[in-house]
């Protein structure tokens, strides 16, 4: 049952790390290792480097994310991404979205639903 | 197959279920060509979706028409389709759950689908997963994902390149088909020099000790070391005349030179032993530099793309900077 649940939750995670990715790009661009570290900080989000880099790829490949090798303050130049206008769109669509489903779920599972 | 169709009548004039048979039918054909099964899948989700959006219209030829043509021509769909198939992201191709051809027995991976090249590339240099140790990509067992450990010695960031190696200059890509060239020359070079002088047996196994344990004649040891050269070139040779991503390329060039490695090392060994050897040095040094080479291929060629990246990108900026 405890291999069910882990299934589960990490099906449920897929699509909203996606939303993560958009939401930490929509404050401004960033590189790879920083993303990382960022969502890392989230630890319900349970993301590792392992589903961030390849999200990344999926991101860009669909044309919601740009990225761009430019100079760092220090040490050697690095790929930064970015939203494209149409990941601009989506970002603002999802979340919208987002909001209905935390909505619905928040009423679902607050009437003491743990109890 | 046939039995998991969508529906496709409902709803429908049998004119533009045609179209449609006839539309998919042509990606098919062109997915047959192109070789990418894999795309399949993606494929009939593609058609059941037309369907959906045709439930929703009169369902007259003229709205088939209409839906087809955003999808544009079926060559060009098959040719996106098994472009995007390639250079998959490893982990989505490593989960592939429902078919019964790959999956794990005793905790041990298997994969019972025949192998494809980018598929094989993929398990070789996948910078993106941190897995050092992934699933083979025939049979049981695991493999080594040289990308990652180029990661975790720090060689390389997990995306430096977009798609790995795309941007690698051609002359630079074709380093990687001539190095297992150069190395089957070696081992002609070899047996011309010495085929002549070895003994009518020679050792073409050793224990652990170092010593000799299993004998052949020299005619039927030098059979299996050029088969395997012969076959790992002609391999790299098929990746290039049908033009497979760059990826698919670097890893049947590296892998073939590291097969070829391999032959020589095993030659150099029944030579060396011929000549009165003890141990089986020749046989694991040589092994061991084709094994650092091919990695050191992999490194050199992605850093290669990477540095070919930044320049564009860097160039840009500039530019731009400078009109400003």
């Amino acid at each position: 049952m405890g291999n069910d649940t882990d299934s589960r939750l990490s099906q449920f995670r897929k699509g909203v790390v996606e939303l993560a990715i958009l939401a930490l790009l929509h404050r401004g661009e960033a590189y790879g290792g920083e993303i990382v570290e960022r969502l890392a900080g989230h630890p319900g989000l349970a993301i590792s480097a392992g589903t961030v880099y390849p999200l990344l790829s999926r991101l860009k490949k669909s044309g919601l994310i740009d990225s761009l090798w430019r100079e760092s303050p220090v040490g050697p130049p690095r790929k930064y991404y970015r939203l494209s206008v149409a990941g601009d769109i989506e970002f603002t669509a999802m979340a919208k979205a987002w909001e209905g489903v935390t909505d619905a779920m928040d009423e679902l599972l607050g009437e003491g639903a743990l109890r | 197959m046939n039995a998991s169709k969508p529906e496709p009548a409902r709803g429908l004039t049998p004119e533009s279920a045609a179209l449609v048979e006839t539309y998919f039918a042509r990606v098919h054909g062109a997915l047959l060509l192109a070789a990418a099964d894999e795309c399949e899948e993606t494929v009939e989700d593609l058609r059941a979706h037309v369907y959906e959006e045709l439930s929703t219209t009169p369902g007259t030829s003229a709205d088939v028409t209409r839906v087809l043509a955003e999808l544009g021509a079926p060559e060009a769909l098959a040719a996106q389709c098994a472009e995007s198939v390639d250079v998959p992201p490893a982990a989505r191709e490593r989960e592939s759950e429902g078919s019964p051809l790959s999956g794990r027995v005793l905790g041990i991976p298997y994969e019972l689908r025949l192998p494809t090249a980018g598929r094989v590339a993929s398990r070789w240099w996948d910078p993106m997963d941190p897995h050092v140790i992934v699933p083979r990509v025939f049979g049981l067992g695991w493999a080594v994902n040289l990308g990652a450990v180029a990661v975790r010695l720090g060689l390389i960031k997990p995306d430096d390149e977009d798609v790995p190696f795309a941007s690698v200059p051609t002359r630079w890509l074709a380093v990687s088909a001539v190095l297992p060239v150069l190395v089957a020359v070696v081992l002609g070079a070899l047996v011309v020099r010495y085929q002549g002088t070895l003994p009518a047996q020679v050792a073409v196994h050793w224990g652990i000790t170092g010593a000799p344990d299993r004998f052949d004649s020299k005619e039927a040891a030098l059979i299996l070391p050029v088969v395997m050269t012969l076959l790992s070139l002609v391999v790299v040779g098929m990746a290039w005349l049908r033009r497979r991503p760059p990826l698919s390329r670097v890893a049947s060039g590296a892998l073939a030179m590291f097969l070829c490695t391999v032959s020589v090392a095993a030659y150099g060994q029944q030579v060396a032993t011929a000549y009165g050897a003890g141990s089986t040095e020749v046989l694991f040094s040589v092994m061991g530099a084709g094994g650092v080479l091919m990695f050191v291929v992999f490194v050199i060629l992605a850093r290669i793309g990477r540095a070919a990246e930044m320049r564009r990108d860097l160039e840009k900026t500039s530019k731009r900077g400078s009109v400003r």
